[in-house]
This record gives C-alpha cells, structure tokens and sequence, in this order.
C-alpha cells in the first residue's frame, strides 16, 4: 500500500430507529433519497470530489443491501488499485472480537486498517447527512491552523442549538468547550458529525479511550472532550451551505422536497461536483396522455398516467390513471392505483396503494396538532378503499376498507 | 451449453448512409434511440441476454461516438477476462483490403472467429431495434443441427415483392425469393467453420457480398434454417423508419415488448439526476430520460438525457437529443434535434407527417 496524505472513514453502522419502518430491513445510509440516490452516495461522492480515494465504511446493522450497494466503488469512482471503497464490519480475532461499541470503538477496531495507509490525516464521516461538501478546503484549514482536530459546524438559529452538539469557540475559531445538546447554548455552532484528526493525535486518543472502562466510546461523548481536557488545538470549520440531517421521517421527507424548491441550494445536477449513484439502466420514464405532472421529480423506469403535485418519484414507480400524488415521495417500485390518494406520506419501496385508498393527510385539512408524514413500510399493500391518516406508521398490511 | 460456445460479431457501419445526418459524425451503431440508448445496446443487450459474452465489434469509420459509448463494455458486463469486448477497426497490412463490403469486413474480423474457441457465431447488424430472444435463436439452431439459421419476422406489407423468405415445416429454409412479408433481421448463426470456409471461399473470388443469389445456392448445399422472432422489430433505414420507430415507444405494448424485464436492454449510464416537472409544465404521452428540465409543454415526443424546455415554449411530435434545449415561447413540431441543439426563444419550427425537420449536432436556431 502507498502513503495516503488522508484516509475517510464513513460511520454507517447505525440504524436510524427513529426512521422507524424505513430502517427495518436496511441501514439508514442505504435509505433511498432524491429519485435515484442513496444517503451514502453524498459522503462518497463529496470525498472522491474532494481528491480522498481512500474509504472505509464502518458496517454492522443489517448491512446487506448497503454491502451490495456499495460494491467494488465503482459508480463513485472508488475501484482503485491502491485506496479505494473497503467495507469494514465487525470481526473476530485470536482473543474473540466485539460488535462496534461505540463510533470511537468501531475506528479503534479497524487503526490496523488505516495503519496499511500511513496517513497524515484521517476524516471522519457519518452516513446520515444530504450536503456537497469539499473536504479539501476543510483539510487545508486544519493543517494551515496545525491542529489536532477540525470539526466541521453549521451556524444554526438558536432554538434549533438545543437538538444539536454545540461547539464553544474562541475568536480565532478554536474550541474550548464542547456541549451535547445544551439547554441553553453559549453558541449556535452545531457539529455537523465531520471530523478530521491528524492520525498520531487520533490513534493516541482512541487508545487511551478504548482503555477508559468508564467510556461510552463514542467521539462527541469521550474522545471530543478528553482531547479538550488536555488542551489539544480543536478548531471549527465554518460551513454555509445546504446541510440536513435525516434522522427522522419529518426530515428525510423535507430534505427530498427541498429538491423542488427553487429558492433552496441543492443541486444535484452541477457537472463539477458530481452525486454519483449505482444506477440500473433501466428504461427511461412514460408520462401518459392522461398524466398531470407538475413541480415534480420523476426517474427512470416510472410509469405516470395520474396527477402529480409536488412529489419525488424513485425509479420503476406506476402511478395510475385517476390516482392522485402530493407532496409525497414514492420509493423504488411502489405501486399507486386507480384512484387512490397519497398526501404528505412516505411510501416504501415496492408497497402497493390498491384502488381508491387513501394514504396521509394535508395538515390545512387535518390541523397541525398531532399532524405528521404517513409511512407505509416496504412491500406492503394499503387495500382498497382502506384509508391511513396523517402521522401513521404502516408495518403490516391494510386490510380492504379498513380504516387506521 | 457452455457459454463460450457461441461468440457474437456486430457489424457497426451498415448502412449508415441511409441515416443521412444522423450518421455525419457517428457510425449507424451509434446513432441515438429512445431517450437514452443507442442502437449498438440492442445487439450487445440481446447477445448478453443470452449468455454470448464474447463480441466482436466490426468498424470501419466514424468511430468515435461508438467507442466513447462502449468503452471497456462495462455497462453490458463486457469487460471480462474470458471473452469480452473486442473492437476491431480496419487492420491495414498490404495485404488486408479497406472493410468495403461485407466479405472484406467479415475477412478482417477472421483472427478473431478463428481464436474464439466458438462453435457458433451470431453475425448482428447494427440498426435493429427488437429485443430478441437469441438463446431461443441459439438452441434452435443447435436443434436442427442447422449450418446457417436466419432469424427473420414478418413485416406486413412487404408481401407483394420478392424478399420473402419460405420457410417449410421443419424450419427449413427453402426460398428466398418468395411472395410472402417473412423477411431477414440481419441476425444470423453461423456454424463457425461454415462462416470461415464461406468467407475464405469469398474473399478469394473476390466477390464484396454474399448477395441473395448466393444465397439460393446456399440453400440447397447448407442446412440453411430459420428462427421468427415474434415481438416487436424496426429497422433503421433512413429518417423515416428512426423518427417512426422513436414514436412506437409511445404504445405501452412496444416499451414493454422491448423493454422487458427478464432480457434488459443495458446502456451507458450517466450521473443524471431525476428529470424535474416544473410549476406550469404540461406533459402528455411522452417518453423522457433522466436529466430534463421540463417547464414549458411536451406532446407526443421523446427526450432525451439533459433536454431543457423553458417556460412557455411547445414540443410536439418531436425527438430532442441529448442537452437540446427549447428556450422561451419557442415552438417546434415534428422536429429532430441532434446533441446540444438550441432553438431559441419564440423560435417557431414545424414539420408535418411527410417532413420532420432535422437540426444538427450543436446547431443554434
């Protein structure tokens, strides 16, 4: 293995329990997003942007669909001879072996894997944001200030400081106190989950971490502060663009609409920073004669002969004649027939909305109290005539007419 | 069967001055179809489809699109250690003449059928729009233990003039000039050593083609079979039979006839993102691949990766190649926009049903 000036390593062994039935059967990175992409293609795709050839992806919930997912790296341009995509799970050694206990474990467990590398530098990722970023520029500030840890923060309004760990800085942009979810926050400086480590700082920390019986092992609850305690240089990195996290059903479902919105930058199809995915070749769309589409994404494999308003359609959607779709997304091969409704609802992939049933709320009609998105998990069928109000979670089948 | 028994040849240039425009810059196998495919993913798709892993692909000019396109054949999981892609351009030696026919093609490409280890070669020409099952093809000629097996299909309205094909009850082929509308694909299977003694045979005599009266001859010496594909075919010859075979697409029974999804038709993806619909757009009956801005209004039309129709502005009927854009108020009807057109703002452009009107590869109107 040649040297590596910097090696990424992406945290995506989570399961995103608050996604619910979303993450019942894949691992929140592998969550389809924005038509034909994944949550993951974005850290992929901003780190081979950004000249980083070398990743790790840190696996352990369900990580099968995301395994196949990923593959050898090639539609991010991560098949290389030397670096590229390495998928890193949990693994048995001569003395037994452990699950990841912690986001600090899981890259203590695999230093012998960056070891292979000798890099300066080791980045770290999460699986759980939409943002294009140029890890570069990130990169150069951390060796330009000469610290031991650059984390990168959003400016955040003051209400929202409360959900976020929350960076105390000094003018110069350096840290000297960091806050998980504070109360009442010093700063509005929120950890966007990306961290670059100069590698001899990190190794001694994880060390010393994976040695403290008393450690959750995790980098923004142990590793962050005890480098804090002993003074190390800590810096911020400020970022402004567009940033989401999508953690929760509320947020995925917004961060896939804020493709159709204008006035908000995020776009997907700017040649020179590329998001890219695995894609089929799959046949290109049909919109029918008997089709309404407005302010809409649609991809490849879909078939359209309804009304759509403002929705995101994944590929190898049918909607059919008379069926109506708003404000939704319609995941990989879900099917939407005659005459039924979907609003404000999140549809899994390959579920079938049978015949004039009734999928979501719109929250003018239903009041905002206790109004939220509409799940239907994957692979199941919404009978006809059923109907599923606003804020549902569906994870079994709905009978014919029933009503949940 | 082992897989490497059958080894495939696509002949890239046929008739590629049919296309007239269309082929200015590119070989008819590259000639853009459907919305995101070009011509050449039909041969490689079918012949995948049915296990053939090993293709040669016959070039004589204007070969730089296809190559582009192709690459390392990737896309069709070509790119094997086994077999795999194999591009063979002119191999100029005093003694190789200039592929100029059929024969001469066939007699650059013979190193290649020599070496492949095959027992079976299937001969594609470029230009074919069908999705054939050519495993059937393929176990059909083995069945009938035949030394040529023609794959043809029925074009009703051809009947009345002397190109068909009689075929008898044990698939044999007996006629080739026969009043019927069974009519050759351009799709055919080769015993190898019958393919290689009839090319060498041919090349010395000097003869370019292996013409219909060669053929009949042929007929009564070989197990000469034939094999109907049922589904769905076009053929490129000329503008027309493009523009037409384009707005078949629209009729659910040909996508799905074509596009059907135990034999996919693979192609060169591209990091597009998800076409838009704007507030205002209108979109009916129409065939769109990934990539398109869509404000303005679309009828009856295919677009291709990245097509951009601005607010206000009307296509109909047409087909819009890759990154065409319609600005403002523009309209066009039965137009074909070749890669990177533009038709600027309250530009009006209209063809009929006897003249599409065609605009050039980067052309600006």
């Amino acid at each position: 293995m040649s040297k590596k000036k910097c090696v990424a390593m992406l945290l995506a062994g989570g399961q995103g329990s608050r996604l619910g039935v979303l993450t019942a059967k894949i691992a929140k990175p592998a969550v389809p997003y924005g038509g034909k992409y994944r949550i993951i293609d974005f850290p992929l795709s901003n780190c081979v942007n950004s000249g980083i050839d070398t990743v790790g992806i840190l696996t352990q919930y369900k990580p099968l669909e995301l395994n196949d997912y990923v593959g050898s790296g090639k539609p991010w341009d991560l098949d290389r001879l030397n670096g590229g995509v390495h998928i890193l799970p949990p693994y048995q050694g001569q003395k037994g072996g452990d699950w990841y206990k912690g986001t600090a474990n899981a890259i203590y467990q695999n230093l012998a894997f960056i070891e292979r590398y000798d890099p300066e530098y080791v980045l770290i990722l999460s699986g759980d944001h939409i943002y294009k970023m140029d890890y570069s520029k990130m990169l150069k500030q951390h060796v330009d200030t000469a610290a031991a840890c650059t984390i990168a923060v959003l400016d955040v309004s003051l209400e929202e400081a409360s959900r976020f760990g929350i960076m105390n800085t000094n003018p110069d942009g350096s840290i000297y106190e960091f806050e998980e979810k504070p109360k009442n926050p010093k700063s509005t400086l929120a950890s966007m989950g990306i961290y670059i480590f100069s590698w001899d700082k990190l190794k001694k920390y994880l060390t010393a971490d994976e040695q403290n019986p008393e450690s959750s092992n995790d980098f923004g609850k142990d590793v962050i502060p005890a480098m804090l305690a002993e003074q190390e240089k800590m810096m911020v990195y400020r970022f402004s663009d567009y940033w989401k996290d999508v953690g929760t059903v509320e947020s995925l479902w917004d961060a896939n609409l804020d493709l159709l919105n204008p006035k908000i930058n995020l776009n997907l199809s700017d040649r020179n920073w590329r998001i890219y995915s695995r894609t089929q070749a799959l046949p290109p769309q049909y919109v029918a004669e008997s089709a309404k589409v407005e302010n809409s994404l649609i991809t490849v494999g879909c078939e359209v002969s309804g009304d759509l308003d403002y929705s995101v359609l994944f590929e190898n959607v049918t909607v059919e004649e008379g069926a109506t779709v708003e404000y939704s997304l319609i995941m990989p091969g879900a099917v939407i027939k005659k005459g039924a409704k979907v609003r404000y609802a999140i549809v899994a992939e390959n579920a079938v909305i049978e015949e004039n049933a009734e999928v979501g709320g719109d929250p003018a009609v239903v009041g905002h109290e206790g109004w939220g998105i509409a799940v239907i998990g994957d692979g199941l069928t919404v009978g006809k005539n059923a109907k599923v109000s606003a804020n549902k979670m569906i994870t079994e089948n709905v009978g014919e007419g029933e009503a949940v | 069967m082992r897989t490497s028994a059958v080894a495939g040849i696509v002949f890239t240039n046929v008739h590629d001055e049919t296309m007239e425009q269309l082929t200015e810059f590119r070989s008819m196998a590259a000639v853009p179809f459907g919305a995101r495919y070009r011509l050449i993913d039909f041969p490689l798709s079918n012949l995948i489809n049915a296990g053939v892993y090993n293709v040669g692909l016959i070039i004589k000019e204007k070969y730089r699109s296809l190559m582009d396109h192709v690459g390392s054949g990737i896309y069709w999981d070509l790119d094997r250690k086994n077999g795999g892609l194999h591009l063979m351009p002119p191999y100029n030696t005093r003694s190789a003449r200039r592929y100029n026919s059929y024969i001469e093609a066939l007699y650059g490409a013979i190193d290649f059928v020599e070496r492949c280890n095959a027992e079976y070669i299937v001969t594609y020409s470029a230009g074919i729009v069908a999705n054939v099952n050519l495993a059937k093809a393929i176990e059909s000629h083995t069945k009938s233990d035949a030394d040529i097996t023609v794959v043809c299909h029925r074009r009703p309205g051809l009947a009345d003039r002397s190109i068909g094909l009689n075929i008898d009850a044990d698939g044999r082929v007996t006629d080739v000039f026969a009043e019927n509308d069974l009519s050759t694909l351009g799709i055919m299977i080769f015993k190898r050593e019958v393919l290689l003694r009839l090319v060498r045979q041919a090349y010395q005599n000097d003869a370019t083609d292996i013409s219909p009266k060669d053929v009949a001859a042929m007929i009564k010496k070989l197990r000469v079979f034939g094999f109907c594909h049922e589904g769905y075919a076009a053929i490129m010859h000329g503008k027309e039979s493009f523009y037409e075979a384009n707005m078949d697409l629209l009729d659910a029974n040909v996508r799905h006839d074509l596009f059907c999804k135990d034999r996919p038709i693979l192609t060169k993806t591209r990091d597009d993102m998800p076409t838009r619909f704007g507030t205002e757009s209108v979109v009916k009956n129409a065939f769109i691949a990934d990539g398109c801005v869509i404000e303005g209004t679309v009828r009856n039309s295919v677009l291709f990766r990245g097509v951009k129709v601005a607010k206000g502005a009307v296509v109909e009927n047409s087909i819009l190649m890759q990154g065409t854009e319609v600005k403002a108020q523009a309209e066009i009807d039965h137009v074909v926009s070749d890669k990177n057109a533009v038709i600027g703002e309250k530009m009006v452009l209209k063809g009929n049903d006897q003249k599409t009107l065609m605009i050039g590869k980067k052309q600006t109107l």
